[in-house]
């Protein structure tokens, strides 16, 4: 047998058991890449919970705490990402969950990404990423989060 | 554990960290806890049916009603895990929009996990979380079902059946003892044409399977409208006191229906941990096998693990 060809390997989903909450804030209608983004967790073996389009940053925080997710996603393509990312954030940690991560994907341009870091964003994904590499940066950031915790 | 009692304000973080632990709970943690003690008790409300039928968006113009009984009201809704990714899209709330501002309303979703009879691992466990935080009332969603899954009896007070013109199959069904499990039988989407007659093939069918019994009743309405969601709303109030008369059966049903729970796990844990060779065993050997193994593990384990 080549050595090139790797035998596959049977593992475990990377993201199974983690709840994620993928979700819309603020006015913009796109929704395709919120879809997208919420089956290919699944398929990595994430609950996903979508909360649909036009979401308040107040109703985003209030799911995420009931349904104490590991991760809240925002999906913004309106071009207000800075006001509704500080929202949310703050909408979380009025509602006491300020420990649970936030990822934003969507139209980011380049220049915006270290604002929204700063915002303590955790990660920032945009179209030009490939689904796998997104997936993959979710569930790493969450693994090393869970490493923290318990460390 | 340090529940927030009623009339508390309800400290929602601490209520949705406390279902987690509870539904991702091991065997060992389940059978170590301490005993419960006599407490408050939900009411529970069981909604099943097949997939699409409109039981989510029942539910929402339901709770409504609910909430004029009631104080505060949890809603728990499971969506099927995909048993080959272990993945799940929880859909189920995106029907329960309007309720997410009203503070009195908790919606939980659950995926099945590894329960293939329409309900969620560890549901017994789950919803007695709630109990502890003072609800009044459970309305329970179960998995899409098709003909076969009625295990929600056990866990609810009173079980809805949502069916649908189009149902011709459930109806078939209900003629052979399949669907017989439910206490009020509802016919959703008032507005499709055939509503009227499912209503009146299963009333018919209801009246000659109840034979000299009491006939179940049948609730038409419109869901997505919030068509005469009123009279299905009395008709769960008159089922419920039937209940409180009989306290004793409840309770008796909720500890069959938790350790079937807790055994079914367990024994599906035990045959999965075998090694290949038992199975070259005839089947009384592996019979006795099985059952040698969760002996040990009923005596192995418990109290030392937390
Ligand atoms: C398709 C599209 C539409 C469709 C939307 C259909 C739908 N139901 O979604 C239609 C035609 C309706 C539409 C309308 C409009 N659109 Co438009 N639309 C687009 C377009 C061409 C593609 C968006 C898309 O679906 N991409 C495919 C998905 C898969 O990519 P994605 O959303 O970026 O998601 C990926 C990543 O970002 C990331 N991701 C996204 N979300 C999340 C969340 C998490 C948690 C994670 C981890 C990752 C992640 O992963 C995804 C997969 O790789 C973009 C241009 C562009 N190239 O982006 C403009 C664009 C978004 N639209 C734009 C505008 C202005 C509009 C309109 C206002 C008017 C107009 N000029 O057309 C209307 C308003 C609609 C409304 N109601 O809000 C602008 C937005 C400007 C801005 N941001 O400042 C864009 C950028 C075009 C442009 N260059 O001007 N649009
Ligand atoms: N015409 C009509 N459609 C309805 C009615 N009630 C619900 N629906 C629609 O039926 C579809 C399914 O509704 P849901 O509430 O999601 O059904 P469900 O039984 O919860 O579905 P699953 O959870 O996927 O099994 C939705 O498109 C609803 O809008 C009704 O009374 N009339
Ligand atoms: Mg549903």
């Amino acid at each position: 047998m080549s050595d090139t060809i790797e035998t596959p390997v049977i593992s475990a989903p990377p993201l199974r058991g983690k709840r994620i909450l993928v979700a819309k804030p603020g006015l913009d209608g796109h929704d395709i890449g919120a879809k997208v983004i919420a089956l290919a967790l699944r398929d990595a073996g994430a609950e996903v919970i979508y909360t649909g389009l036009r979401k308040s940053p107040g109703f985003i925080a209030r799911v995420a705490v009931d349904e104490d997710v590991d991760a809240v996603g925002l999906s913004i393509l309106s071009g207000s990402h800075k006001e509704l990312v500080a929202d949310a954030i703050a909408a979380l940690a009025d509602q006491g969950a300020s420990n649970i991560p936030v990822f934003v994907g969507g139209t980011i341009p380049e220049e915006d990404v270290a604002m929204l870091l700063a915002l303590g964003v955790t990660a920032v994904f945009t179209a030009d990423m490939k689904l796998d590499d997104v997936v993959a940066a979710v569930a790493e950031r969450l693994a090393e989060r869970l490493a923290e915790r318990q460390a | 554990m340090n529940a927030a009692l009623r009339p508390a304000a309800l400290d929602r973080r601490a209520l949705g960290r406390a279902l987690s632990r509870a539904a991702d709970a091991g065997l060992a943690d389940i059978l170590s806890a301490p005993p419960r003690e006599e407490r408050h008790v939900a009411r529970r409300i069981g909604v099943t049916g097949p997939p699409g039928a409109g039981k989510s968006t029942l539910i929402a113009a339901l709770a409504r009603f609910r909430l004029s009984r009631a104080s505060r009201v949890a809603i728990v809704a499971i969506d099927p895990t995909s048993p080959k990714t272990r993945g799940s899209i929880l859909g189920d709330r995106i029907r329960m929009d309007g309720l997410v501002d009203d503070p009195r309303v908790f919606i939980r979703s659950l995926a099945s996990r590894g329960a293939t009879d329409g309900l969620a691992d560890n549901l017994p466990e789950i919803l007695s979380v709630f109990d502890d935080y003072g609800f009044d009332e459970i309305i329970l969603e179960t998995v899409g079902v098709g003909q076969s899954e009625f295990a929600v009896r056990e866990l609810v007070d009173v079980e809805l059946l949502v069916l649908t013109p189009g149902a011709g199959d459930q109806i078939q069904a209900m003629k052979a003892g399949i669907l017989e499990t439910a206490d009020i039988y509802v016919v959703n989407k008032a507005d499709q044409p055939e509503a009227r007659r499912v209503e009146a093939e299963l009333k018919a069918t209801l009246t000659l399977t109840a034979g000299a019994g009491p006939v179940p009743p049948v609730v038409l309405v419109r869901a997505d409208a919030g068509e005469n969601i009123a009279a299905l709303d009395a008709a769960i109030e008159a089922a419920t006191m039937r209940i409180a008369g009989d306290p004793e059966s409840q309770r008796r049903r909720r500890a069959r229906q938790r350790i079937k729970g807790i055994f079914w796990r367990r024994l599906a844990q035990t045959i999965e941990d075998l090694p290949q060779a038992a199975f070259d065993q005839s089947l009384p050997e592996l019979y006795a096998t099985v059952l040698t193994d969760l002996k040990k593990a009923a005596t192995g384990r418990g109290r030392t693990i937390t």
